[in-house]
C-alpha cells in the first residue's frame, strides 16, 4: 500500500477515533492522549496491517485494547456493575402504560424527538465501562464478530452487553425526559396549577 | 414464534446478525403482530437517535494536525 494512501486513509478516522475516546474516557485530555497513543502504535506495527483488509477496524481495536489496558491498570477494583436489572425494562412498554391523561397522540415520537445529544451523551457516561465501549463500538458501526473480537469476549456476551447497554439507556433517557417535563411522560394524576 | 421471543431476538434482527432461518422467522412474526411491528419501528428509532447523537463531535483542529504531522514524518522500513 502506497505510503500516502495508509497516511491519508488512517488519518480520515480520527474523528471517529477521537469521539469514541471522548465517551470511553470522559475527558477531552485523556481523549486526546488516547488518539495520539493509538496512532503512535499504529505506525508502530503498521508492517502487521494487510493492506486492502478493514483499517478502520484495525485502528479501533489498537483503540479499544490501549484504552482497556490503561484502565485496567488505573481501576484498582475488578467491574462488577453487571446492570442485571435492566434486562425486563421495556421503554415501548412502559411508555404505552403512561400515556393516560398525557397531552401526546405520540408519546413515544414525542420523546424521541426530545432526546438531545448531551442527554444521549449524560447516558452514555453512566454506563458502566465494559457496556459503554460496547455501545460505543457498535454506534461506529462495527459486527458483533468485530467487537467480539477488539474486545476479547466471545459474541453471546457482545450481545448481551449491548441488550443490557441499550436498555440502560432507554432507561436513563426515560428519566432525564421526565425530569425535563415532557407531556407524555407526566403520569396521571391532577395537573398543578 | 411467540412475541417473547420476537422481543428476545429484536435487536440482533435490527442489527442483521440473525442467521437467515431466524430472521425469516422474526420477519414472518413481525408480519402478522401489530404489537411487535410497533416496538420494532420504535426500537429502530431510538438506535437512531443514539447513532446520531453519538457520531456528532470531531476531534479538535489541533490534534488532527499533530497526528497529520506525525503520519507524514513516519517513514516505513523499505522491504527489500
Amino acid at each position: 500500500m502506497a505510503e500516502d494512501a495508509f497516511e491519508t486513509e488512517a488519518l480520515s478516522y480520527i474523528d471517529a477515533l477521537y469521539r469514541t475516546a471522548l465517551r470511553m474516557t470522559r475527558s477531552e485530555a485523556d481523549a486526546e492522549d488516547l488518539v495520539q497513543e493509538t496512532y503512535i502504535r499504529a505506525l508502530r506495527f503498521r508492517e502487521q496491517f494487510t493492506p486492502g483488509t478493514n483499517l478502520k477496524a484495525w485502528l479501533f481495536r489498537i483503540l479499544t485494547n490501549t484504552f482497556i489496558n490503561a484502565y485496567r491498570k488505573r481501576s484498582r477494583q475488578p467491574q462488577t456493575a453487571e446492570l442485571d436489572d435492566v434486562d425486563e425494562f421495556s421503554l415501548y412498554r412502559r411508555m404505552s402504560q403512561e400515556t393516560p391523561g398525557s397531552n401526546s397522540s405520540d408519546p413515544e415520537k414525542e420523546f424521541l424527538d426530545g432526546i438531545v445529544s448531551s442527554e444521549v451523551k449524560e447516558a452514555l457516561a453512566a454506563l458502566p465501562e465494559k457496556f459503554r465501549t460496547t455501545v460505543l463500538l457498535d454506534v461506529e458501526g462495527f459486527s458483533y464478530k468485530e467487537i467480539a473480537e477488539m474486545v476479547g469476549v466471545p459474541i453471546g456476551t457482545v450481545m448481551s452487553r449491548l441488550h443490557r447497554g441499550r436498555k440502560f439507556l432507554q432507561q436513563r433517557l426515560f428519566d432525564l425526559a421526565r425530569e425535563r417535563g415532557i407531556a407524555a411522560l407526566r403520569t396521571s394524576g391532577p395537573r398543578p396549577d | 414464534m411467540d412475541c417473547d421471543d420476537c422481543l428476545e431476538k429484536l435487536y440482533a434482527f435490527l442489527d442483521q446478525e440473525l442467521g437467515s432461518n431466524e430472521r425469516k422467522q422474526v420477519a414472518s412474526h413481525l408480519e402478522g403482530c401489530t404489537d411487535c411491528g410497533d416496538n420494532l419501528a420504535f426500537e429502530e428509532r431510538f438506535l437512531k437517535v443514539i447513532r446520531d447523537c453519538g457520531t456528532s463531535d470531531v476531534a479538535p483542529a489541533e490534534l488532527r494536525r499533530r497526528v497529520a504531522e506525525r503520519l507524514r514524518s513516519d517513514v516505513p522500513p523499505t522491504t527489500a
